[in-house]
């Protein structure tokens, strides 16, 4: 059963958010989905930008004023 | 393995593509207060975000930065109720009255699809080239640029009817032009006019059997490199900008074998964006268009957006004729312009008054638009189509109160 991991980058600036993501990923199997909270613009760009790179699925929303939440399907191992 | 189920999602209508004419699309639909969403892959603004400068937008006499001007949309598209979702859209079935669109998480369904897809400009795929698009000197639109270039050298890359047209446009503004073929001496792409009008241009010199190698520069572009294919030497040229016109392709993969496409793959639509799918419109650059332009996109995005109400509107209207005949109903399909077929009307209230409570007569206007009509398979007007237990059973246009009467019993 493919699991959920959340992990929290609320207040980090870039390029923190970007190098939990990539921690987190190493962790998780195929399926697995990460949910990365961030409250950083930057982050929204360079975050997906590499999992769509890496080939991960990814989606991103908008939470509330200037918070969002990057969801990464992890597609390549 | 997916062990989490997809979420399913209703709308309204569903805008692929969150460029200018997605945007656009959305604040029509979303102030004829239906429920919409827009799906963007990356992030919201599409190619325009892509120019530092807008100068030919009408409203921003001082000009605007296309991120500005596209957060603006974002704006106004948000106040009007349009959710925005930032991701993938990995597969369409467009094909039902239900629209399916899936993203890796949600299934989306939809009355109303908007294809705002957009597209991309093909680039030549040399050393260093992502460093200097766009803004930093590789440009892919004469309109936009080339008053930034006077008495520039430039370079232009390709040998099409777009490459040697805008080409011959910037001699208008730029003191040099470079043009690098990939053919030999003499042989071009384009049409024989602007072939002519090219070689006799004396701003313009071409440099035959050549491609790009490399970009280079600083921050902005200062050279390109260009390799001759029979030589095999690079050559260096000084510019102060490159023009690419070597294609532009179209955001529609995922569309293939369901939505008509050109055969370099934009949608094919008519003047109300109408794509060959019921419910299906396309807006913006994704469409076979004339011009690629912020200002034309929008104009794409009112329509589609306009057309997709009328279009939900009317299935609603159509759905009610059909649903409550009772057990007939007369549509009464005229042109109220039309005053011949305004004196038809009193016929229509009098075979209802005659049918107690079993014929219900319904008038539908064709002035502003045909869609019940078509959906009736109503082509001439004035005509009476009988709609007995929810269908269609006869279409009567040479109309006399005699023949419908014979029709309903």
């Amino acid at each position: 059963m493919p699991k959920e991991v959340v992990v929290d980058a609320l207040g980090e600036a870039c390029p923190v958010p970007l190098i939990k993501t990539q921690k987190a990923m190493k962790t998780l199997e195929i399926g697995d989905v990460l949910i990365l909270k961030i409250d950083h613009s930057c982050a929204m760009k360079n975050v997906p930008e590499w999992a769509r790179k890496v080939g991960h699925n990814v989606e991103l929303e908008e939470i509330g004023d200037c918070e969002w939440e990057v969801i990464i399907e992890k597609v390549v191992a | 393995m997916p062990g989490r189920e997809k979420r399913v999602e209703e709308y309204d209508v569903v805008i692929i593509g969150g460029g200018a004419a997605g945007m656009t699309a959305g604040i029509y639909t979303g102030r004829a207060r239906l429920k919409t969403v827009l799906i963007e892959k990356a992030l919201v603004g599409g190619l325009a975000t892509y120019t530092n400068e807008i100068e030919n937008y009408p409203g921003f006499p001082e000009g605007t930065t296309g991120l500005e001007m596209m957060n603006l949309f974002q704006k106004q598209a948000k106040k009007f109720g349009v959710t925005f979702k930032l991701t993938d859209v990995k597969s369409v079935d467009l094909t039902g009255e239900t629209k399916i669109v899936e993203t890796f998480r949600t299934t989306y369904k939809a009355k109303v699809v908007i294809i705002a897809s957009g597209g991309r400009p093909r680039t030549t795929g040399a050393k260093n080239e992502e460093k200097f698009l766009f803004d930093k000197g590789i440009s892919f639109c004469a309109t936009c640029d080339a008053a930034s270039c006077t008495d520039q050298e430039l370079l232009v890359v390709g040998s099409g009817d777009t490459a040697i047209e805008e080409g011959l446009f910037l001699t208008k503004f730029a003191k040099k032009i470079y043009v690098s073929v990939i053919h030999d001496q003499g042989k071009m792409d384009c049409n024989e006019i602007a072939r002519e009008a090219a070689f006799a241009n004396p701003k313009m010199e071409f440099l035959w059997n050549t491609v790009v190698d490399s970009f280079e520069g600083d921050d902005q572009l200062e050279q390109v490199v260009l390799k001759n294919l029979k030589t095999k030497k690079l050559e260096p040229i000084k510019v102060d900008r490159c023009f690419e016109f070597i294609g532009y392709l179209p955001n529609t993969e995922i569309f293939q074998n369901q939505v008509k496409l050109t055969d370099s793959g934009f949608v094919l639509t008519n003047e109300r964006m109408e794509t060959n799918i019921e419910g299906v419109f396309a807006a913006g650059d994704v469409r076979d268009k004339f011009l690629k332009q912020v200002a034309t996109a929008v104009g794409d995005g009112a329509i589609a957006g306009f057309a997709a109400e009328k279009y939900i509107t009317e299935s609603e209207v159509f759905y009610r004729i059909i649903e409550e005949s009772r057990p007939y109903t007369l549509v009464y399909v005229y042109n109220a312009a039309d005053a011949a077929s305004r004196e038809l009307l009193p016929i229509m209230e009098e075979l209802e008054k005659e049918g107690k409570e079993q014929v219900k007569a319904v008038r539908v206007d064709v002035y502003k638009s045909t869609g019940i009509a078509s959906r009736l398979n109503v082509t001439e007007y004035p005509c009476v189509a009988v709609v007995k237990n929810g269908e269609v059973i006869k279409l009567i246009c040479d109309i006399s109160k005699e023949k419908i009467q014979s029709a309903i019993c």
